[in-house]
């Protein structure tokens, strides 16, 4: 315990530089802002603002980074609040209650409760992440390549399992996203993999023209700019208290979304978006007036708002410590980790202690930040909603070219990312969810070494995978998530998945 | 929809789903890559080769392309899929398809600011010189940006060489 306060008193000392408080409160802001627009989310923010970084050293890139995702979450309220437009889709049951408050004239209270409880969640979530991650990063020391190929397999079936999508519809995401990983030279023997001649792509396809393009320009083109309205009123600061009533009433559902989120967001899958639903759920079974839910109810608000936000952080638990993505944001950080030349995993701690202490201290610091700037500066932010979505639209892509062409200087990265987007905008008709192919594409690499070299080490034999214990272990989660699955399916039986499914789809995008 | 001339004749209508498109492609796209992939040796499993990986997951997309054709009847008819913003995705993609050809050859500025104008005076009908204003200013103001400030800079015109 002394270690880790001792590492955590070196993350402060990072944290606290003025250059890197200026490039958490950048993470904050822009995060806030890219979670209160419609059409844009935190994946394609950090994959447009990506190249900006690769002029700062790693600690830097990545506390802004990481600012932007988890400052989407506190701004991703703020729109679901005030329009019931869910700014990003972690914020599509807030909508519910949050909007009927506004409705009653409680907007302000309802912002608070969300800030607070987003406040209280992410403190609590990088406390756990602070106990949490370096033991189990030093457990990962034990990993050899079967476990690493075994982890990834339930990472992936986890995804799936978790997924309000069909399992089948996710793993042929999954196993799309691992093909386009294949693309480019083996490194173990050389041959030229589906290149077709194009030196661009011998070294594979990139992440961030697959992000961009399907998150960022796909979401573009599924939302027709006449659909958007902006008719938007900022509450004044006066009204941001609370009743004390309300206080109480959300006193408990901070709680119980803040564990909740927590443990969801370590679990693979879109961790904030099920976690904001379960907590949803879960404060309408237990309250004692569930038909308050729908019409304003104050729990409503302050379970799934907390639940996001500490789900947003317990991601970073597995990313961190293990170098497992759990969802397609934690993979394009992962990426700017790489392209930084910090591997995240269990070695993380030991080799780049300074990243990753002054990582988790910053932590601290931007829920802060965050805290001041969605309750006074909300007025503000406000306006941000008022640019009409004709005019936003435009200088979205447009930071999407810019975006995706600096990483490589490559042109074929931007005709990659168009074809994303298109791409993107018909999974989206045909129902699928492109965030299994994108976290597929960053674990390509690794999955296909740690497989190889586990055949080689055993001579060919699969039973490897069972002979050692930890990936014994989790192949037989592997197997027990694909027969509960199996279950659910041959009962026909609608669990929270489908309730899931159907909350997203009758929410206004 | 469509109807096959022995369901007619048995009084049936098979309707085409949204699934059978959706996991017919995938299936389509599986087989058509692994026809390319000949030239990928497998390898063996004590020694896999550059090709082992791509044609597992290769069968995977198909297989799992089958379950979703299989269980295309719970799935929404075709027809049902709402295309009603598919102008507005054709007419975007188009304009950046001609930006992004463009980006290297004659610049940033001058690309984008055409994407930027087409975009807000063709697509979104803004009024000309408003259009205008914003498509230069905003164009000129992110190329300073990142030339200057960000030290990343971007296509110039070819007369600036």
């Amino acid at each position: 315990m002394e270690a880790t306060i001792d590492s955590l008193l070196l993350g402060f000392s990072v944290a606290f530089r003025p250059d890197v408080l200026l490039y958490a409160f950048l993470g904050c802001v822009v995060g806030t802002l890219v979670g209160m627009l419609p059409g844009i989310g935190p994946l394609a923010g950090i994959s447009i603002l990506l190249p900006v970084t690769f002029g700062l050293d790693a600690t830097k890139a990545i506390i802004m980074l990481a600012g932007i995702y988890y400052g989407s979450q506190y701004g991703g309220s703020t729109t679901s609040i005030l329009m019931r437009i869910p700014g990003e889709a972690a914020s599509v049951m807030t909508c519910i209650d949050g909007y009927a408050m506004a409705q009653k004239g409680r907007a302000g209270a309802a912002l608070c409760i969300a800030a607070v409880g987003s406040f209280i969640a992410g403190t609590f979530g990088v406390i756990a992440l602070t106990v949490i991650a370096p033991p189990l990063g030093a457990f990962a020391l034990r990993f050899g390549p079967p476990e690493y190929a075994a982890l990834l397999v339930v990472g992936l079936i986890f995804l799936a399992y978790m997924s309000s999508t069909s399992l089948s519809r996710t793993l042929l995401m999954a196993a799309f996203g691992l093909l386009l990983g294949c693309i480019g030279i083996d490194v173990m023997t050389g041959h030229f993999r589906y290149a077709f001649d194009i030196p661009d792509l011998g070294d594979g396809i990139g992440i961030v023209p697959v992000a961009v393009g399907l998150f960022g320009l796909g979401e573009i083109l599924s939302t027709p700019s006449r659909n958007i309205t902006a008719k938007v009123t900022a509450p004044r600061f006066a009204e941001l208290l609370p009743t004390r009533r309300e206080w109480r009433e959300s006193a408990m559902p901070i709680a119980r979304g803040t564990v909740l989120g927590f443990i969801v967001g370590i679990v693979p899958g879109s961790a904030h978006i099920i976690s904001s639903f379960l907590s949803y759920a879960l404060e309408k079974r237990i309250s004692k007036h569930p038909e308050e839910f729908g019409k304003g109810a104050v729990a409503g608000v302050a379970g799934p708002e907390s639940a996001n936000n500490a789900a947003s952080t317990g991601a970073f638990v597995p990313m961190l410590a293990l170098g497992l993505p759990t969802g397609p944001v934690t993979a394009v950080l992962m990426a700017a980790l790489l392209i930084h030349g910090v591997p995240p995993g269990p070695q993380l701690v030991t080799e780049h202690p300074q990243v990753f202490w002054g990582f988790i201290a910053s932590m601290y610091v931007g829920n802060l930040m965050l805290l001041a700037l969605n309750l006074p500066l909300v007025g503000m932010f406000v306006n941000v909603l008022r640019i009409p979505y004709a005019y936003l639209y435009p200088l979205i892509i447009m930071f999407c070219i810019i975006g995706v062409y600096e990483v490589n200087h490559s042109i074929i990265d931007v005709w990659i990312m168009l074809a994303m987007g298109v791409v993107g905008y018909l999974l989206r008709k045909f129902d699928f969810d492109p965030a299994p192919l994108v976290l597929g594409l960053v674990i390509a690499p690794t999955f296909e070494m740690s497989l190889r070299q586990s055949l080689i080490m055993s001579n060919g034999a699969w039973t490897i995978f069972f002979e050692r214990p930890i990936s014994a272990g989790l192949m037989v989660v592997s197997a027990g998530l694909l027969v509960l699955s199996a279950v659910s399916f041959l009962m026909k039986r609608k669990d929270w998945r489908d309730k899931l499914a159907q909350a997203e789809a009758s929410e206004p995008r | 929809m469509a109807a096959r001339p022995d369901d007619e004749r048995s009084g049936r209508r098979v309707i085409l789903r949204r699934d059978h498109i959706a996991g017919g492609v995938f299936v389509a796209a599986g087989l058509l890559v692994l026809a390319m992939s000949g030239d990928l040796p497998f390898g063996t499993l004590a020694s896999p080769g550059a090709g082992m990986m791509p044609k597992l997951l290769l069968g995977l997309m198909i297989a799992f392309g089958a379950i979703i054709v299989a269980r295309a009847s719970e799935g929404p008819p075709l027809a049902e899929i709402p295309w009603n913003d598919f102008t507005h995705a054709a007419t975007v993609v188009a304009a950046a398809a001609v930006a992004i050809a463009l980006y290297t050859k004659i610049g940033f500025v001058l690309s984008v600011t055409l994407l930027l104008f087409v975009l807000l005076y063709f697509i979104e009908r803004r009024a000309l010189w408003r259009a205008l204003a914003v498509s230069v200013g905003v164009t000129v103001g992110s190329y300073l940006l990142f030339s200057t400030l960000l030290k990343s800079p971007l296509p110039p015109m070819p007369l600036w060489y």
